[in-house]
């Protein structure tokens, strides 16, 4: 648990990424169960709660996530579940409630991030989600501000290009969108210099658009 | 572009009158030296020792305070201990130096506080009173053209390669390596910890030299990152340029909270800076003189498809097979050559025990003498499915088939052909036990504009960095 005023959560960071015109799926904070399971009538079900804490920073460690909640009993099992459990890993912790989103169906998982360099400022990084980018550190960096080249070339650079082309029967991923999603995030970062880091993962990347699914900005 | 440097830099590089600071005739100083460098190499205008004992130097009256120097001084080489810099700031101010060149060493790159403390006092003097500090803790200017010698260096020719180096013992080596390779050089300046006048600085200046072609740049970090990316995406725009960073290892990434932070490495970045700049990265001393040396040699070609000869004579096979490798995994090719002229080579050569593919033995040429061997190479450049072609000449093996007289011709036609074909030959020159007869070979082949390497393993490198430049 990292305790800090600066983590934005995560719907005050989508919140901000969304008015940036940098596509998200949007997350709506939900302060009591009831709230949990109106919000998610309004966007259709399944739906993902997740821990909305600015203590909080890795969610699915404290069993701070449910995925794939069908119906309003599920939703307000899983807003009990969710809040016991923060509260018993991390007692001191700020909870302000949980994060309601639709369940995205399954794209290509990567991530962009922003880190600010001692020498050259800020940093755009691209990579693959998961695994790939953890363990394997399969990714790829440009300076701010990026072109719309730069990103372009910044994504054909890492070694798992082949799998956003289409790999084995699954569906390619939209390189354009991803592009200009990279190429906003460098806009948005350069606009905004109050922004410390920035971590979109995962993103999902479909055939025809990319959407980032979890977002965590955090500030100076 | 940068042209306001032009004006700005030359007390700098072309210094009227130079003033060396911390010469002594009772005991061996660096600024002594610095006199004698300047003199031996010829500098065309006033040189004036300055130190405090006075006395005469090589028949030049050693001043003992830069102001009592006659006439204007342009640019002033600074050798004494560090807590004198300031007071000889002042004395720089009081005669009107255009540029101050600090070798005194021990400034921040020693001890972090106090000597940035004193480099901040040092700036603000030069500021205030119109002078421009190189250093400290460099070696400066070198200007061949202008007869600038590194201190106890040698003057090589004048040429088009620039470079400036945050090291002096990288910058010297950079001098010497080129005197023995033939990489000529407009100018280079190390600039040290770069309080002033730092890489991005000089790197605009060469950018708007019309002298400098190609530019080249040792530096292991900076001031000010983000100046430096800028002015390198406006100099790759004008001029190749190649930049080796040292210290690629160092603990750059702080502890982050997010993954970016933590991935973020100092070497990463930097290589993502110079990728994003187009600016073409080497890592070592060998690979960045390599590209040097075939960005003068060759200019503005560029091309990716190479015929390989492994061998003139006899042992090529297994040099041909690495060659291969060498190519491919810089991302050159080797196509296959035109039935036409598989069809002459085999006339020429017979089928029995040539291998007629890509890469060529042309060994069978032995057993007919140098004019086959010659239609042979000639036949392989004319293919119009080849951009150059590689040669590995190997002196040990062919002084006892051919004679030295015999060696001789087939350089100067390597020569000759390379300008009627309009296309590189590119030759691999690996040392050996006949080093001696290798030397001479090389310096004329450099001499005719050919780029000559050691290994093909390196020349292939220098190829594939060549056609990074996307200008």
């Amino acid at each position: 648990m990292i305790k800090s005023q600066n983590v934005l959560t995560e719907v005050e960071s989508k919140g901000l990424l969304k008015k940036a015109g940098i596509p998200v799926v949007e997350a709506k904070l939900a302060r009591s169960k009831k709230e949990a399971i109106s919000i998610s009538k309004e966007m259709g079900f399944p739906v993902v709660l997740k821990i909305n804490s600015p203590d909080v920073v890795h969610k699915s460690d404290s069993g701070g996530v449910k995925l794939g909640l069908a119906n309003a009993t599920q939703v307000g099992k899983a807003y009990n579940e969710i809040i016991s459990s923060v509260k018993q890993a991390y007692p001191e912790a700020q909870i302000q409630g949980v994060s309601v989103q639709p369940m995205a169906s399954p794209g290509v998982e990567v991530i962009v991030g922003m880190n600010k360099d001692p020498q050259f400022g800020p940093v755009i990084m691209f990579g693959l989600g998961g695994i790939l980018v953890e363990v394997l550190k399969d990714v790829s960096f440009r300076i701010v501000p990026l072109t719309e080249r730069d990103a372009r070339e910044m994504i054909k650079e890492i070694k798992g290009y082949p799998i956003l082309e289409g790999y084995r029967g699954q569906k390619p991923a939209s390189i354009p969108k991803l592009e200009n999603l990279i190429v906003k995030v460098s806009q948005f970062v350069e606009k905004n210099p109050q922004i410390k880091e920035l971590d979109l993962n995962p993103i999902f990347a479909y055939p025809d658009k990319a959407v980032a699914v979890d977002a965590r900005i955090i500030l100076e | 572009m940068f042209e306001e440097k032009l004006k700005e830099f030359e007390p700098i590089f072309y210094p009227k009158s130079i003033a060396v600071v911390g010469v002594s005739v009772t005991s061996i100083k660096a600024g002594t030296a610095w006199v004698w460098s300047l003199i031996s190499a010829g500098f065309p205008g006033p040189i004036h020792p300055v130190g405090s004992k006075g006395g005469r130097f090589a028949n030049l009256e050693i001043f003992p305070n830069l102001r009592l120097v006659p006439g204007e001084v342009d640019y002033i080489i600074v050798a004494i201990p560090r807590q004198s810099v300031l007071e000889l700031l002042d004395d720089c101010v009081a005669k009107k130096v255009k540029a101050v060149q600090f070798f005194t060493a021990g400034f921040s790159e020693l001890d972090a506080q106090q000597g940035h403390k004193l480099e901040e006092q040092m700036l603000e003097k030069a500021r205030q009173g119109n002078v421009r500090i190189i250093g400290p803790n460099c070696i400066g200017v070198y200007c061949p053209e202008h007869k600038i010698p590194f201190p106890m260096g040698t003057l090589g020719e004048t040429g088009s390669v620039g470079f400036v180096s945050q090291s002096g013992g990288i910058a010297a080596k950079l001098v010497t390596t080129g005197i023995a390779r033939h990489i000529n050089y407009s100018k280079g300046v190390s600039f040290g910890n770069g309080v002033d006048l730092d890489a991005s600085d000089f790197l605009q200046y060469l950018a708007a030299d019309p002298k400098t072609n190609v530019i080249g740049a040792y530096l292991e970090g900076t001031r000010d990152g983000v100046r430096l990316f800028n002015t390198m995406k406006e100099v790759a725009k004008v001029k190749p340029l190649v930049v080796w960073k040292g210290g690629r290892t160092e603990a750059g990434a702080q502890a982050a909270m997010s993954h970016t932070g933590s991935l973020a490495s100092s070497a990463a970045i930097w290589s993502a800076m110079l990728k994003q700049a187009a600016a073409m990265e080497v890592h070592s001393l060998e690979e960045l003189t390599d590209t040097l040396l075939i960005c003068q040699q060759l200019k503005h070609w560029q091309g990716t498809r190479a015929a390989i000869i492994g061998g003139l004579a006899d042992g090529g096979g297994g040099n041909s097979v690495s060659a291969g490798d060498a190519c491919t995994e810089n991302g050159l090719r080797i196509p296959l050559l035109s039935l036409e002229t598989k069809q002459e080579l085999s006339e020429l050569l017979g089928e029995v025990g040539s291998i007629l593919h890509n890469p060529v033995d042309v060994s069978q040429a032995q057993f007919r003498g140098l004019a086959t061997l010659f239609q042979a190479i000639d036949l392989v450049a004319r293919d119009t499915a080849i951009d150059f072609v590689l040669i590995q000449e190997d002196i040990d093996i062919l002084l006892p088939i051919y004679s030295w007289k015999g060696i001789e011709e087939i350089n100067e036609f390597f020569t000759e052909l390379g300008s009627r074909q309009n296309k590189p030959i590119i030759v691999i020159l690996p040392p050996g036990s006949a080093e001696p007869e290798r030397l001479q070979i090389e310096q004329k082949l450099l001499a005719a504009s050919i780029p000559v390497f050691y290994s093909m393993e390196r020349a292939a490198k220098a190829i594939s960095k060549l056609n990074q430049y996307s200008c």
